[in-house]
């Protein structure tokens, strides 16, 4: 990643758990390395904005509208997905870039409008899909396209556990204003992941425990041009083993949710399991060992810094709004295609 | 005998937990009842929000909170979880919310450990009840029962009191700790689990809770409920095994280790001193819940592994509760419940671990 030459002067939109656990650490350590300016943040909550505006030196605006007033180039928007269609395209109506935490949108049609609201402003926009950014799946990409171990035969990603996010209020479980369950929560990184190693899915069927609400629990099955069948098991309801096991023709890969610089390899004919930690490559000769690659919370920054750079270089950012649009017309597609989970 | 008809609204505090989430789903929208659940935290409401409800977010604890979320209901189910300085202060607190909110009858969910994890023979409702036992948690069972007892002599609410034993179905730990014990090559029993488990599928204690909430001479008693088989702990065992594709000789023979059974009370005690009751209110749960999980989890001194020391699974050591359990040789009766309740245990035992393996299935993935 290139740092951008001067800080990005940004203002954060939504002070709540994602805000105050993820962007404030992300933000005071790119504000110290010089790469970013914290203008504002904002939420209609005095508290929550207060407490984050301290924590971060910004100001505390009430609106997105006073944010605006402050001229910043990035507008993070860490809102409930309902929000982020006005918010960013009113952020974008002033010229600002946009970083808009996934979901994209609340529903895909107003996810396509933020998309055509940056393409008609000319700004950048940016999907908040930072599992990209981890080395374990960077690696994992490697692997299928250039089929290192062979092609893909299969893959059974399992994830999720007891719900634990320390949501503030309800509103993250009420249908009106969060319009899915685990699959648009945590699925819809699985989902971009799994387009961004494998391309658009050929066929898929789609299961989840949804009464007349969110579900708690979901099944995917899928396949893709690779031949590949790709089973995912998501759950808020239960522990899971919080792994993607990876099967070629020549190894098994083991790669463990949120381990993001960890992948644990078996190859095929050896009796034992290669537990890898991912370090920067060594040369072709002696050499002392090399620098271990992000963990989960250097890979979120690394979205941020990535995004500053692109505004800085006028260039496309690592994952483009449109990813994030692609991503939540699957999970659309899921709710469209769903059939009920026993409840047992 | 036969329960009256009652078109109202039932709170069930505790309403994500393992019991309260079965008794939701058994009792919502059946018999003219809609359940309201109650609970502490909005992250409670992951599973609960597979259907639309009208729930409340009110901790257990605070009175004018919990009133609140209990104004318009005619019956309270209490099925919160708490560790033993918990239980018993929420048992005063639901009463004296129910009263503020003119909720008719409390239905609280105390359990057969009030008689001791290995009752003498004989026990039964009309056996008297003692707060010295071993584990605090029954103390606290014991004391919740008495607090109640006494609040509900000024005839404001009716409460009635259930005793299960060992609930199982889909989230019992019960199950899942012995499979996870299974699959981790740990899992011990006592005298090859010949002992008594007192076991009651959850499905048959929502069963009783629906006779608790509405039968009307039920009001003021406390009940016994279990399923209807005699069960030991090798029938609840071994199925599991089995389906997890493993012999009975996956049961190591365990004795009662003392370092696990000097642990317990303690960590007990500790919630029911002084200086943790004066911080109760000022330490945030979720502080409360991490300090308790580490405590719980630190491992038991053990012997220093160098590099000269073979790698082995860990030995198989039963908790007091489980050395307790398994020495059980009465198996409880519920003829009290049977005749003033009208109680009949729906689901029988084979039947409802059977369908508690195929949750486990889905819950934890292809064996």
């Amino acid at each position: 990643m290139i740092a951008p030459s001067s800080p990005v002067a940004i203002a954060l939109v939504g002070c709540g758990s994602v805000s105050r656990l993820f962007y404030q650490p992300a933000l005071r350590e790119l504000r110290r390395h010089g790469l970013v300016n914290i203008l504002a943040v904002v939420d209609p909550r005095a508290d929550a904005r207060n407490t984050l505006a301290a924590a971060l030196g910004a100001a505390a605006c009430t609106t997105l509208d006073e944010a605006l007033a402050l001229r910043p180039e990035l507008v993070v928007i860490a809102t409930p997905p309902a929000m982020h269609r006005a918010q960013a395209e009113a952020a974008l109506a002033a010229d600002c870039a946009v970083l808009c935490e996934k979901p994209l949108a609340a529903i895909s049609v107003d996810a396509d409008a933020i998309v055509t609201a940056a393409s008609r402003s000319g700004r950048l926009l940016a999907a908040g899909h930072y599992k990209r950014f981890m080395p374990a799946h960077r690696a994992l990409k490697t692997f299928i396209e250039r089929e290192t171990f062979g092609p893909l035969l299969d893959a059974t990603l399992v994830e999720g556990g007891k719900f634990s996010w320390p949501a503030a209020t309800d509103s993250f479980f009420q249908r009106e204003q969060t319009p899915g369950g685990v699959l648009l929560d945590i699925g819809v990184h699985t989902l971009d992941l799994l387009r961004w190693w494998l391309g658009d899915p050929v066929d898929f069927t789609y299961a989840d425990d949804a009464l007349d609400g969110l579900e708690a629990n979901a099944l995917l099955s899928a396949t893709f041009t690779s031949d590949a069948n790709i089973r995912l098991r998501l759950s808020r309801d239960w522990r899971t083993e919080n792994v993607y096991v990876f099967r070629f023709a020549r190894a098994t890969i083991h790669s463990r949710v949120n381990a993001s610089n960890q992948l644990e390899i078996t190859l095929e004919g050896l009796p034992m399991t290669l537990a890898a930690e991912l370090r920067e490559p060594l040369p072709g000769r002696p050499a002392p060992p090399t620098r271990a690659l992000d963990k989960n919370p250097q890979a979120f920054i690394a979205q941020l810094v990535d995004v500053c750079a692109a505004i800085r270089e006028s260039r496309a950012p690592f994952v483009p709004g449109i990813e994030g649009a692609h991503a939540l017309r699957w999970v659309e597609a899921c709710y469209n295609r769903r059939t009920p989970l026993p409840l047992h | 005998m036969k329960p009256t008809s009652h078109p109202h609204t039932w709170a069930i505090i505790g309403a994500s937990g393992f019991i309260g989430l079965r008794a939701l789903e058994g009792l919502h929208d059946r018999d003219g009842v809609t359940v309201r659940p109650v609970v502490r935290a909005a992250a409670s409401l992951a599973v609960l929000a597979r259907r639309r409800l009208d729930w409340r977010i009110a901790d257990p604890r605070d009175l004018p909170a919990l009133t609140d979320a209990l104004r318009g209901c005619t019956v309270c189910i209490h099925a919160a979880l708490g560790d033993p300085f918990q239980i018993e202060q929420m048992a005063t607190i639901a009463y004296q919310a129910c009263a503020a909110a003119s909720v008719r009858r409390l239905v609280w969910l105390s359990s057969a450990s009030v008689h001791g994890q290995n009752p003498a023979p004989g026990t039964d409702e009309s056996s008297p009840i003692h707060d010295r036992h071993l584990l605090a948690y029954n103390n606290a069972k014991v004391r919740a029962e008495r607090r109640l007892e006494k609040l509900s002599s000024d005839g404001r609410v009716e409460v009635v009191r259930l005793r299960p034993g060992v609930v199982i179905g889909p989230r019992s730990r019960w199950l899942t700790d012995t499979a996870a014990d299974l699959r981790a090559n740990r899992a011990g029993w006592l005298d090859e689990g010949r002992g008594v488990c007192n076991s009651i599928h959850a499905d048959n204690l929502v069963h009783a809770l629906r006779l608790a909430a509405t039968v009307p001479a039920a009001a003021g008693h406390a009940f016994l409920v279990g399923d209807t088989e005699p069960v030991t702990w090798r029938d609840f065992f071994l199925p599991i095994a089995a389906h997890l594709g493993l012999p009975a000789t996956a049961f190591a023979p365990a004795t009662p280790a003392a370092l696990v059974a000097k642990r317990e009370p303690a960590l007990a005690a500790l919630t029911q001193s002084r200086l943790y009751q004066n911080l109760g209110d000022r330490v945030p749960e979720r502080t409360k819940r991490l300090v308790k999980a580490l405590a719980a989890a630190w491992p038991d001194p053990a012997p220093a592994h160098d590099a000269w020391t073979l790698s082995r699974p860990p030995a198989s050591q039963l908790t007091l509760e489980q050395t307790l359990l398994q020495s059980c040789s009465w198996k409880l009766p519920h003829t009290k419940a049977a005749s003033l309740l009208g109680y009949a245990p729906p689901v029988p035992f084979a039947k409802g671990l059977a369908a508690s393996l195929a949750w486990l299935d889905f819950a934890e993935g292809p064996r």
